[in-house]
């Protein structure tokens, strides 16, 4: 079983967008897959179309195992599963911080998914918490949308600066562009440098598109209404890169 | 999740219950979504053994040629299929069909056999969900019908599944209810045998040894009998197959049946009247010298692609000419062989051959004939036996190749005895007996191909020599096979004295005097 974390300290990059795309990519592939959804806004949730739940269960979460796998909901496609966002997420980090050994209770929580899934993928909220430590130590690829203007460069630093500072492995970082526009002088000029400065980019890239903005009328992963030809096909080419790096057949 | 696919319902829908019927009464209770349906051609394949039906597989050719294979608990949900793909309408065998790891599952099933269409119809399937007001499934739904044709109105089968989708017991099991109550209901039989009762197919899975209910007390000649009736029915069985030319293995099971026959009549000869042994031997004989040129064909074709590898490639080529002229000779002779089994002359005579043997043979009583099928049995198994292990304890490396053949052939006819009178035996040490003659069976038989395929060869060589045009290619690929042919059989005549030692020795002598020891009422 792999992880793989779809995670910026920025918001609104396309976190969501490449998570809920990754997971639809990887179940088609064949793979076993779960999605679970951090953020207590419940986007991946919302485009699953499932109710998310408002019962508070933010404790049980981590504590209990079984409850774990009862949350588990079969999305619309075969092989793909979710575990829906929890209001109670909100107070992740409080919970966390009573807890022992708490930066790595998340990663303890997923071993036992291990006999079910084939590879987990992990929505995650913008910020730099215990929660994201917690990621952080939980996934074997951490990917970062960054949007190629000079605020991104400076918060991708800022994430690079966190592992170094913590002592965590930058190898797992693999940042990609999402939201490229062709004609934006400033985003080709910022991806040539910062592809010039970082070899973990990974190559494909997300172009900004009207038909991924659609995906909250559709409550669909864009891959399952775009056409074969669709540039939004790069999603499958960044899983399967993703895929690669991971060792996954 | 993994095995989300474990409590996956099943249920037939009876003929009476329409598809539309169905559909609403489903669609009061959720919001249908219909995904794909599709409407194919397809015909039902498996070889004379059904070799994919005993492994829980139904294998159907698609209409676009291509091989989809079902197990049985996912008989035609089209994710599970494994699919051998396919261009050829004419492939039957597994090596026509393109290479894969899906056709390498082919061929341990099929090995020579063919693939023989045994039905066909239209399958119709329909693939959707049960959803909620906000479009989220709850329930996958799969339903195939089959029908005989495009234009039957009603299916001869027809199956809904539901799919649970994790999370959403309760709206599967409200499905379920659904179902039963309409009058759908969960088959007693195996999906595949709940296909094929459906479709009227039904499997007889056929081979060629026999399948006896001997008895010690039995009266030797009633037991001899029923051996006899038995391999001339298996023989008939393969008649047909070889008219048509399906696959080589009918010809080899139609001579094996009579060689059985014949191994029967020539070593239990005293159940019969002296006389009447001379006469069957001599009919059934000449039944079986009229197909063995095809069978050496068939042996030498079958082998092509080992003879090519012995060869170095630059004379692969060298001896195609070869084979295309057995692939001439072989054209012609099945023909001719075919042309001899719809003769009046043959059926008439198998019908009366048959007719003596179906009601129990008429004769006078014989010093045998009456007396329990074990004595018999043992009898003869421990004489064959002692025959074997002392022919086999005088080879030396001097001894004549044609000795080695003559024991070869002894212990085939005690491989007939084993299996017509194992059942008598305990069955372990039987079966112990019968690996220690496989293996020296196995050593005499590669020991044998080899100087028979020499011979051929040998033979083939001396035939080009009238030939005005001399391939200069083809000779010399001749000659190189034959060499190393003979430094094989060289090899093997070594490998096959050293077996026959073993055969012989002290602790086999004692294992097949303990397995055939007397046996019943007769001690
Ligand atoms: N490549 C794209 N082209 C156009 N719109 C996009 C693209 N990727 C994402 N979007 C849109 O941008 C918005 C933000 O994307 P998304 O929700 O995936 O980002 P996020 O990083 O998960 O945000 P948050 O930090 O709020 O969780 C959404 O409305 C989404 O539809
Ligand atoms: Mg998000």
């Amino acid at each position: 079983m792999r992880v793989i974390a779809s995670y910026s300290i920025k918001g609104g990059v396309g976190k969501t967008a490449a998570s809920v795309n990754l997971a639809y990519a990887a179940a088609s592939a064949g793979h076993e897959t779960l999605l679970i959804d951090l953020d207590p806004q419940g986007a991946s949730s919302f485009y699953f179309r499932l109710r998310t739940s408002k019962k508070d269960r933010g404790k049980s979460f981590f504590s209990r195992r079984g409850r774990l796998l009862k949350n588990i909901k079969g999305s619309n496609y075969r092989r793909l599963d979710i575990l829906p966002a929890n209001l109670a997420f909100r107070n992740f980090d409080i919970m966390l911080n009573s807890m022992q050994k708490s930066k790595k209770k998340l990663k303890q929580i997923l071993i036992p998914l291990d006999d079910d899934y084939d590879l987990i993928i992990l929505d995650c909220p913008p910020n730099l918490t215990l929660l994201a430590e917690n990621i952080f130590n939980a996934a074997d690829i951490i990917v970062v949308p960054v949007i190629p203007t000079t605020l991104s460069e400076r918060t991708y630093d800022q994430l690079l600066g966190f592992f170094d500072s913590k002592g965590y492995k930058k190898k797992k970082i693999r940042p990609f562009f999402s939201m490229t526009q062709q004609q934006n002088r400033l985003h080709t000029d910022t991806i040539n440098k910062m592809g010039k400065k970082h070899s973990s980019f990974l190559k494909s890239r997300i172009g900004f598109s009207q038909e991924i903005e659609k995906m909250g009328l559709h409550r669909e992963p864009v891959l399952a209404y775009a056409s074969k030809k669709s540039p939004v096909q790069a999603y499958r080419s960044l899983f399967n890169e993703v895929a690669k790096a991971l060792g996954m057949k | 999740m993994k095995d989300s696919n474990f409590d996956c319902s099943r249920y037939i829908v009876p003929v009476n219950i329409d598809r539309k019927h169905l559909l609403d009464t489903l669609g009061s209770h959720f919001a249908l979504k219909a995904t794909n349906h599709s409407s194919e051609k397809i015909t039902l394949v498996d070889s004379f053994e059904w070799g994919l039906y005993t492994k829980r597989l139904l294998g159907f050719r698609m209409d676009n040629n291509n091989l989809a294979i079902w197990p049985s608990d996912d008989l035609f949900d089209p994710d599970q299929a494994s699919v051998v793909e396919n261009d050829n309408p004419q492939a039957k065998f597994w090596w026509d069909f393109k290479e894969s790891p899906e056709r390498g599952q082919l061929q341990d099933i099929l090995a020579l056999r063919a693939l023989m269409p045994l039905s066909n119809g239209v399958l119709k399937s329909e693939n959707g969900s049960l959803q909620d007001d906000e479009g989220k499934t709850l329930v996958f739904f799969q339903m195939v019908s089959f029908y005989r044709s495009a234009s039957a109105r009603n299916p001869l089968f027809s199956q809904v599944k539901l799919i649970p989708v994790t999370g959403y017991e309760e709206q599967q099991q409200r499905a379920q209810s659904l179902l039963l109550e309409l009058g759908c209901f969960e088959p007693s039989l195996s999906p595949i045998d709940s296909f094929l009762g459906a479709i009227g197919v039904t499997p007889a899975p056929y081979t060629v040894k026999p399948e006896l209910f001997i008895t010690p007390t039995m009266p030797a000649r009633t037991a001899v009998n029923s051996i006899i009736s038995q391999m001339i029915e298996k023989q008939r069985l393969n008649e047909q197959g070889v008219i048509e030319d399906i696959d080589t293995e009918f010809l080899h099971h139609f001579r094996v049946a009579l060689r059985m026959t014949r191994a029967a009549i020539a070593q239990l000869k005293e159940v019969f009247p002296e006389q009447d042994v001379l006469s069957l031997k001599e009919r059934f004989g000449k039944i079986g010298r009229a197909a063995n040129h095809l069978r050496d064909l068939d042996v030498f074709i079958l082998d092509k692609k080992r003879y090519l590898n012995l060869l170095p490639e630059s004379l692969e080529p060298g001896l195609l000419p070869m084979f295309d002229d057995l692939e001439k000779e072989r054209a012609s002779e099945v023909k001719r062989v075919a042309k001899w089994l719809k003769s009046a002359a043959y059926k008439k005579e198998m019908a009366d051959l048959q007719a003596l043997f179906e009601k129990g043979y008429a004769a006078c009583e014989t010093e045998w004939s009456e007396r329990p099928s074990s004595e018999l049995a043992v009898n003869k198994i421990m004489k064959r036996y002692k025959k074997i292990q002392k022919s086999a304890l005088k080879i030396t490396d001097s001894t004549p190749d044609e000795d080695i053949h003559s024991i070869r052939i002894d212990c085939k006819k005690l491989r007939y005895l084993l299996y017509f009178f194992g059942g008598l035996f305990n069955a372990k040490q039987l079966s112990r007996a019968g690996k220690q003659l496989k293996r020296l069976q196995n050593r005499l038989g590669i020991f044998n191909d080899l100087s028979v395929q020499g011979q051929y060869l040998e033979t083939y060589l001396e035939e080009t020599e009238h030939q005005e045009q001399k391939d200069v290619y083809l000779i010399a690929a001749l000659g190189g096979l034959i060499a190393t042919l003979h430094h094989m059989q060289q090899l093997s005549r070594k490998e096959s004295i050293h077996e026959l030692h073993a055969f012989s020795a002290k602790s086999n002598r004692q294992l097949f005097s303990q397995a055939f020891a007397a046996v019943g009422p007769a001690q």
